[in-house]
């Protein structure tokens, strides 16, 4: 009688139970929700972005086809025979090979054409940005840090 | 919780359990009718598509860079057989603008999908941009037409057009003859043919990929890169090759000859600078070759026919006796007009008798019985090492397709005579190709040193540019040789005063004229012409080789090939920016 006397005293009431596995349930439909709909955004953007790609890349394509037929229509109209024609139509006529007037300019020496550059020797591109601009506070302070011995020796040498 | 709650309990559970089985029984149905598996194979094809991405063939550029071999975009114009909304419309917009036959397309417009085996039929193929640019007018102007309520508004809906690359050759038939052409009507087995394109085919080419592209966005992984073929730099200068071109269309015209050639060539490094021929054609239509090329008829003469050359060959023998120290330049020769080989009479071309003559006077005169003397001096023997040295007995390996040689007959061949060692020192009963004699006689300009003849400059791959380097073949006379025939030659043009002559420049030169082979014996009424001459003298920077096939005006290649040569020269010197002899030697001195 004693015993049951004292767990009673410790039950907890009943609407308090059910508060407290309406709140579990809550919690973890909360937590599913919210994975739930970081998944769903992550996927929606990595989809986005994926058939952003796809466009792109379409894009790129188009613009390929496009330089190539614009190039070959430059050389149409730049050809050996239209300009030829042109220069006629323009009553130019050939130049005489024996009137030809040869100037020496010291140091010239023409130079090959080149329509790409030589294998090795790509530059690294330099950063048009200022590191200031891109650098973060802890870069900013990591770096001065490291120049301070620096400055203090530069100062003293600086004090007669 | 008493009775009532829970009865009301298992009520609601009942009813979402028997929706669940509803709903689970239905899925199970639909999944098991014959329409269903219809609907699984079609959707395999809105997973993806898997293609033959074929890259974009690479470009070819004259050494200044210009564009001889690019790639245009054409279309292909096909219906869409599960989008078709009007066929009369599209049958009727495909005819009015593309050409095409009304019956034909209605008839392929009303053709049913069949699941996924017929979906697209390809209407036209190649059709320009100009019909591409109406059909979208003809789309645009339906889409924003004002219709009435009753009206129906017309639709293109199904017709669609897909752009790609067709080869195109913008300079049309100048150096046709050294860019072959690719097959483009064949988009899937299309192949180079002659020239560089047939040569360097498959790195024109490029590798071909199959490439699965999901529909799902989810499911891209990574973007295939496929890289364009690799692109090639020549090393011939288009203003250059079609001056070369024009000269020799003026010199065909002018001499009556059946066809021409002239090779320029650089004799330093081998490049080949301007190569002209006839008959040539535009590669951008070259389904017309049959008729261009009838017969036999070579597609580059330079480097795939052989033809006796005649007296130009007098320098490679005049270059092996001099090398090998049977003769020398003041040896003196005494011409009595004939001399026997072998059974056999050798004259002069005039049948004189020119009395004492040095080599110089010998190479001035064209006398083939002293060059018959030179070589019988010589020895069969060494004679032929020499002809082999300077690559007479093989391909000159020249980066052009349909390159071919005829063999040459040797001392101990059933068809060697002992008088084709005297025919063969003044270039008859031997047969050469324009670019073996050019590379040959390169190596009298280039101080014994025979280059490798070659059209490719440059190939750019993946965005950087290699440069090919000029290939030594060999050696076949020493330095001082070389240099010692020159001056013969150069003496010898000038002593005759040859029309070959151009005022301002030092040239070293030889005529040749050929009588051409029947099956009835040599003729003499018509001949080959030729002309072989370089500069300037003392520091070469080209070599001119020009050979007139059957002139009708003259028979002889003084007459005949040796202007030529003058006119492209003159022109070449400007066009190469070599200024004349006094211009340059004063300026070399002043560089001291």
């Amino acid at each position: 009688m004693k015993t049951k006397n004292i767990i009673q005293a410790y039950k907890q009431a009943p609407w308090r139970l059910q508060l407290q596995w309406i709140g579990i349930f809550l919690l973890i439909l909360v937590s599913i929700a919210a994975i739930a709909g970081v998944y769903l955004s992550l996927s929606g953007k990595a989809a986005v972005t994926g058939r952003r790609i796809q466009k792109l890349e379409f894009t790129v394509s188009a613009l390929e086809l496009e330089i190539n037929d614009l190039a070959s229509q430059l050389a149409y109209a730049s050809s050996a025979r239209v300009m030829s024609d042109r220069a006629k139509a323009l009553n130019m006529v050939q130049r005489d090979p024996a009137q030809a007037v040869y100037l020496q300019v010291p140091g010239y020496s023409p130079e090959s054409f080149v329509l790409a550059p030589a294998p090795n020797v790509d530059k690294i591109p330099s950063p048009s940005i200022l590191p200031e601009f891109t650098s973060s506070l802890w870069d900013w302070l990591a770096e001065q840090l490291t120049q301070l011995p620096d400055s203090v020796e530069s100062t003293q040498e600086a004090q007669p | 919780m008493n009775n009532t709650s829970w009865t009301r309990y298992i009520l609601i559970l009942l009813i979402f359990v028997l929706l669940s089985g509803g709903v689970g029984v239905r899925m199970v149905s639909i999944q098991n009718i014959p329409a269903a598996q219809v609907i699984l194979e079609n959707s395999k094809n809105l997973v993806g598509v898997t293609q033959t991405i074929y890259p974009e063939r690479g470009s070819i550029y004259d050494s200044q860079g210009r564009l001889l071999a690019g790639n245009e975009t054409v279309y292909e114009v096909g219906l869409d057989l599960r989008s078709i909304a009007q066929p009369e419309t599209i049958a009727a917009v495909a005819s009015s603008v593309l050409g095409l036959d009304y019956s034909e397309t209605l008839v392929h417009a009303k053709t049913e999908a069949i699941d996924n085996k017929k979906l697209y039929i390809v209407l036209d193929s190649f059709v320009e941009k100009e019909k591409i640019e109406q059909l979208e007018l003809i789309e645009d102007d339906y889409e924003n037409r004002d219709i009435g309520r009753n009206e129906t508004r017309p639709s293109l809906e199904g017709l669609i057009w897909t752009p790609y690359n067709k080869r195109s050759y913008p300079e049309g038939d100048v150096a046709a003859n050294l860019l072959g052409f690719y097959a483009f009507l064949d988009r899937r087995d299309g192949r180079g043919y002659y020239g560089v394109e047939e040569s360097y085919n498959d790195m024109l080419a490029g590798t071909p990929k199959q490439v699965y592209t999901p529909f799902d966005p989810q499911k891209i992984t990574s973007v295939e890169d496929i890289p364009p073929g690799a692109s090639l730099v020549l090393t011939i200068d288009r203003e250059i090759q079609a001056m070369v071109e024009d000269q020799l269309a003026e010199a065909i015209d002018w001499s009556g000859a059946e066809s021409g050639t002239i090779v320029v060539y650089n004799p330093e490094d081998g490049s080949i600078i301007a190569m002209a021929t006839t008959p040539r054609m535009d590669p951008n239509y070259y389904w017309t070759q049959g008729e261009v090329f009838p017969g036999s008829t070579p597609f580059n003469r330079p480097i795939s026919e052989t033809y006796e050359p005649g007296s130009v060959f007098k320098v490679i023998t005049m270059a092996s006796a001099l090398d090998a120290g049977a003769v020398k330049p003041d040896t003196i020769f005494t011409d009595t007009g004939s001399i026997m080989v072998g059974g056999s009479t050798i004259t002069n071309w005039n049948y004189g008798a020119w009395g004492d003559q040095d080599m110089t006077g010998c190479m001035q005169h064209s006398l083939n019985v002293c060059l018959t003397w030179i070589a019988t001096q010589l020895g069969a023997d060494r004679f032929y090492t020499y002809l082999k040295n300077f690559g007479f007995d093989r391909n000159t390996g020249i980066d052009l397709g349909g390159e071919s040689h005829w063999p040459l007959k040797l001392p101990g061949d059933n068809q060697w005579y002992e008088v084709d060692l005297a025919t063969n020192s003044f270039g008859q009963g031997i047969s050469v190709t324009p670019i073996q004699m050019a590379m040959a006689i390169g190596a009298v300009a280039n101080e014994g040193r025979m280059m490798a003849p070659h059209i490719v400059k440059a190939i750019i791959i993946d965005g950087h540019q290699y440069e090919i380097n000029p290939v030594i073949v060999g050696n076949p006379i020493k330095a001082e040789t070389a240099e010692m025939l020159t001056r013969m030659l150069v003496t010898s043009l000038e002593e005759e005063s040859s029309i070959a002559l151009v005022e301002g420049y030092t040239v070293a030169g030889k005529t040749g004229t050929a009588e051409i082979p029947t099956p009835f014996g040599y003729t003499s009424s018509v001949t080959n012409t030729s002309f072989v001459g370089w500069g300037p003298a003392e520091d070469p920077k080209f070599l001119v080789y020009v050979w007139l096939e059957k002139p009708s005006i003259s028979i002889w290649g003084s007459e005949v090939a040796a202007p030529v040569f003058s006119k492209v020269v003159q022109n070449l010197v400007v066009l190469m920016d070599i200024p004349p002899d006094q211009i340059r030697l004063q300026a070399s001195v002043e560089d001291r």
